[in-house]
């Protein structure tokens, strides 16, 4: 175990988070782009935060700083009791697994010439961990999890419907054992009533094996539904933070209020707030 | 609707014409160098089932030659002389596929010369001369096709998975080969190198040559597909189990490049084949007396070969059913790959 | 402007790179135009030596790199030791004679192929369709050697076509009528080669590109309005399918000077490709650099054309251009 975590301890916390790029196009571009500026938040253990904001606010930026496949320019991010953004590939080797990003676009993040039980494997192959009879245990048993049917195991993703394909994505991302799931607007290439089940099975997953998420969307209402805080962003910067109840209820910031009337119609909500 | 067994039909097709070569001294009558000066420039010798008196018989036959002195074609058959062809006797020595010591062929002769496509200048029989002289024109395609898919597979990759000063120097240089005249360039680069050599050594320079000068097109094109592929969320997915550059390039990233290249290798094996032939063709390649398809088209740069004696051309020939079939096979190719394109997450459907 | 501005510069860098590296390639073969001339016991040692000082061999690299480009402002392009004379005013003529034979050639080959293709897209499926692919697939299989070949042997046999050079003997007594007609008996064998051999790709090509955007969502709209099918194949479906059939055109433009060597080889066209091949087989330095520069010119040229030809016609790339 790498972390001691109590639960009035942040499991995941960002401090100041900055990430800028050069312009892609022109090799002599001075101008900067800030993805990210000032980012700080912190999420408890269980327990589910909600980053919303419009196309283009750095929400997938955020997400790889901390899955810890970008790094970010200025900042710090803590997992637990270690701070990730100074250690090397080798020493992040050993903290990956606890944090794990399920992707937006199952045609893209599923490898299309592997077969489902390749692709739920893939991570404990390559931490080296179990030796191959064990894997293919664990992955039948983590599909099972997900609730894709056995003979499916040996298909490609091809034939697997996108809510399936999802739930292929889930799976490989439990199959480490994480704490942390990050979920990049994992249900916004689901159809509504697809969007339900899965939604279903991530709470479900949360209360069995005690997970914490970090909800990306764009999507208020179901962002609303499914979390405990909420942070608003809005152009690189997080510009409000609260819990649902107070977030949806009273918003403070014009881009927030902007966001709900937009998913609500007015600022009320629809769905019941998450039973804790 | 795509047909699984086309890409199985073409690569059966190309393979038996492939072993054919391959197995050139078996199905040649004669040594390639074997030489009668007795007979040059002997048209194709005519078969008979059907003899002077009009008996049919098995065994396929043909008459020995006479000089006629009243018809305008000098040789004409003498009937009184008919030598019957045997199958799978023993003949001249070869080793097959390069090792195997062995004598026998599908066909020949015990007394009497048959030259199935003619003879050329020193008596040497063309059926044989074309057969061996694959061997060559399709080893130097081959492995040229192969040098430069290599070197392109091995650029492109570097290019675009590292990217950066890499990428740019790299692609810089691509575009400066791709601007060069490819044809001028191959013939500058064989010309300036040594001219008086081994055939051996001829072959080797000529397939290097060959192979080095084509890769900025496949690098290219590896290089596009290297970079998408890298971009890929799956590629992500697996940096995020921890997974280091190697296992990324070899699991993920090569096998997506690989119907590129095998789409690129049935394209430029042809291409190259033509090349060696146009290099021997006009000196530059496989000198004699080692045959290449090319060479054995060079004696048509004397006029009166050129209108007198047809079956000299016939070696342009024999390069049309390998064009055929790498044809099909690539057309098979384009059909048959991409596994790697999946439709996007489709909507609806049971979840 | 500035993306015409910025295509030129990359296209002068690339020719600067061209020519060095072409420069120091030949320059660092082994073996020279001399090195014939020693073998010639008539020439004596020392006429070798003062030749090469003449033509300054004996100099580094560098300064003789610096000289030829000093002789290309000029429009020398160096000297060519076969010949003895400048090599630029050489390459003109031949050149000339390349392009008269290659732009004959392309301009026809692209009349027939472009019809064809666009036919052969809008019967897909049905016997027109199937037999220019079927033709088109078995003249892609012949060597262009083959074609080159046959074609002279029909030249020599049948006696109708000459069967070399530019123009007969007592070209010059001919009035002018008689002087074109020469030269287009002297060129309907090269062209008929090098179009067979060109245009079973070019209609492939077409047809592909035609073929994708006849399945297009406003297409149909369009013939939902009633728009007559010749119009709609020429001006919707040609123009939509312009870029990857502009890309095409370049590669045309770039292969004028290189293109045709195997055949003007072969069918004994005073062109730029036996000049090439003597010179290269001579050594014949600076003949060699001259050459692989100005095809190199052409192939970038056609490129740089390309380029300014999908500008005009694609707003897509306008746009891209202009947020840069």
């Amino acid at each position: 175990m790498l972390f001691r975590c109590e639960n009035d301890q942040p499991l995941l916390r960002a401090e100041n988070l900055e990430k800028r790029y050069k312009r892609a196009d022109a090799l002599d571009s001075k101008e900067e782009v800030a993805a990210l500026s000032e980012v700080s938040f912190s999420i408890f253990p269980r327990t589910t935060l909600a980053l919303v904001g419009e196309s283009g606010s750095g929400k997938s930026t955020l997400a790889l700083c901390l899955a810890c496949l970008e790094r970010p320019t200025s900042g710090n991010i803590w997992f637990g009791e270690r701070e990730v953004t100074a250690l090397n590939e080798k020493e992040l080797r050993a903290i990956r697994p606890q944090i794990q990003l399920v992707f937006q676009d199952p045609a893209s993040s599923l490898n299309p010439g592997w077969t489902a039980l390749e692709i739920v494997s893939e991570p404990l192959l390559v931490q080296q961990r179990l030796g191959k009879q064990a894997r293919r245990a664990k992955a039948h048993a983590l599909l099972e999890q997900v609730g894709i049917p056995a003979e499916k195991a040996s298909k490609r993703p091809g034939i697997f419907s996108g809510g399936q394909r999802q739930r292929l994505a889930i799976a490989r991302a439990l199959a480490l054992e994480p704490k942390v799931l990050i979920l990049d607007e994992a249900l916004s290439a689901l159809d509504c009533s697809v969007q339900a089940q899965i939604v279903n099975l991530l709470l479900e997953l949360q209360t069995s094996l005690g997970l914490t998420y970090l909800f990306i969307s764009h999507d208020f209402a179901m962002a609303a539904h499914l979390s405990d805080q909420i942070a608003v962003m809005h152009q690189g910067r997080i510009v409000e933070t609260g819990s649902v109840e107070t977030v949806v209820h009273a918003p403070k910031h014009t881009v927030t209020q902007r966001l709900i009337t937009a998913a609500m119609g007015s600022p009320a909500l629809p769905y019941p707030p998450k039973v804790a | 609707m795509k047909n699984p067994h086309r890409l199985g039909r073409w690569l059966v097709a190309l393979g038996l014409l492939h072993a054919i070569i391959a197995c050139a001294g078996f199905f040649a009558p004669y040594d390639p160098r074997e030489q009668d000066r007795e007979n040059p420039y002997v048209p194709p010798t005519r078969v008979h089932l059907v003899d002077a008196h009009g008996r049919f018989h098995f065994r396929p036959f043909f008459y020995g030659s006479l000089i006629r002195e009243d018809s305008f074609e000098r040789l004409g058959e003498d009937s009184a002389k008919a030598v019957q062809i045997q199958f799978f006797t023993h003949g001249a020595r070869y080793h097959l596929l390069g090792f195997l010591p062995c004598r026998l062929h599908l066909f020949g002769t015990g007394s009497g010369r048959i030259y199935v496509l003619g003879s050329d200048a020193y008596g040497r029989d063309q059926l044989s001369r074309i057969l061996y002289g694959g061997q060559i024109s399709l080893l130097a395609g081959l492995l040229g096709a192969g040098l430069t898919l290599l070197l392109g597979a091995t650029i492109g990759t570097t290019a675009g998975y590292f990217g950066g000063w890499r990428d740019a120097l790299l692609m810089r240089l691509a575009e400066l080969f791709v601007a060069l005249p490819w044809l001028y360039l191959l013939f500058a680069l064989r010309a300036f190198l040594p001219l008086a050599v081994s055939p051996l050594e001829a072959f080797l320079l000529v397939t290097v040559v060959i192979g080095t000068v084509g890769w900025a097109r496949p690098a290219r094109l590896v290089r596009g597909v290297v970079l998408s592929a890298k971009e890929r969320d799956f590629v992500r997915a697996a940096r995020g189990f921890g997974a280091s550059n190697g296992y990324l390039l070899r699991r993920h990233v090569l096998p997506a490049a690989s119907s590129v290249l095998l789409t690129q290798a049935a394209i430029l094996i042809p291409q190259f084949v033509l090349a060696e032939m146009t290099l021997s063709f006009l000196g530059l390649g496989v000198p004699e007396p080692v045959p290449s398809w090319g060479n054995l088209l060079a004696n048509l740069q004397e006029y009166s070969v050129l209108i007198s004696y047809w079956w000299m051309y016939l070696p342009a020939l024999a390069i049309v059913p390998f064009f055929l079939g790498y044809l099909g096979l690539a057309g098979a190719l384009q059909e048959h790959a991409n596994p790697y394109k999946m439709e996007a997450a489709s909507l609806g459907g049971t979840g | 402007m500035r993306y015409t501005f910025r295509r030129m510069i990359q296209a002068a860098i690339l020719l600067f790179g061209a020519s060095v590296l072409t420069f120091l390639f030949s320059a660092l073969a082994p073996g020279n135009y001399f090195d014939e001339m020693r073998l010639n016991p008539q020439i004596s040692p020392e006429t070798i030596i003062s030749l090469r000082g003449q033509y300054h061999l004996d100099r580094p690299l560098p300064v003789r790199y610096v000289q030829w480009v000093n002789s290309l402002i000029h429009g020398e392009m160096g000297f060519s030791f076969a010949y003895n004379s400048p090599v630029g005013p050489l390459l003109w003529v031949r050149a000339r004679n390349t392009l008269i034979l290659t732009l004959t050639a392309t301009l026809i080959a692209w009349a027939i192929a472009l019809p064809l293709g666009i036919w052969s897209a809008a019967t897909a499926g049905r016997w027109p369709d199937r037999v220019l692919s079927w033709a088109t697939a078995s003249f892609l299989v012949l060597p262009d050697l083959l074609l080159a070949l046959c074609l002279l042997i029909l030249a020599v046999r049948s006696g109708w076509f000459p069967t070399g050079g530019l123009v007969s003997t007592g070209f010059e007594t001919l009035l002018p009528f008689g002087k074109f007609r020469d030269i287009v008996m002297h060129l309907t064998l090269p062209v008929t080669a090098l179009v067979l051999s060109s245009l079973p790709i070019l209609i492939r090509h077409v047809r592909a590109a035609i073929g994708e955007v006849l399945g297009a969502p406003f297409l149909r709209a369009a013939e939902g309005h009633g728009i007559p099918r010749r119009r709609l194949l020429y001006r919707y479906a040609l123009r939509a399918a312009a870029n990857p059939l502009i890309s095409l055109f370049g590669f045309s433009i770039g292969a004028l000077l290189s293109g045709s060597f195997l055949v003007e080889v072969v069918m004994s066209w005073p062109g730029l490709g036996p000049l090439m091949l003597e010179a290269i087989l001579a050594r014949d330095l600076y003949v060699v650099i001259g050459g692989v520069l100005l095809s190199t010119l052409f192939l970038v040229g056609g490129n740089f054309i390309a380029d300014m030809m999908l500008y005009w016609a694609d707003p897509r790339i306008r746009t891209e251009a202009a947020t840069q």
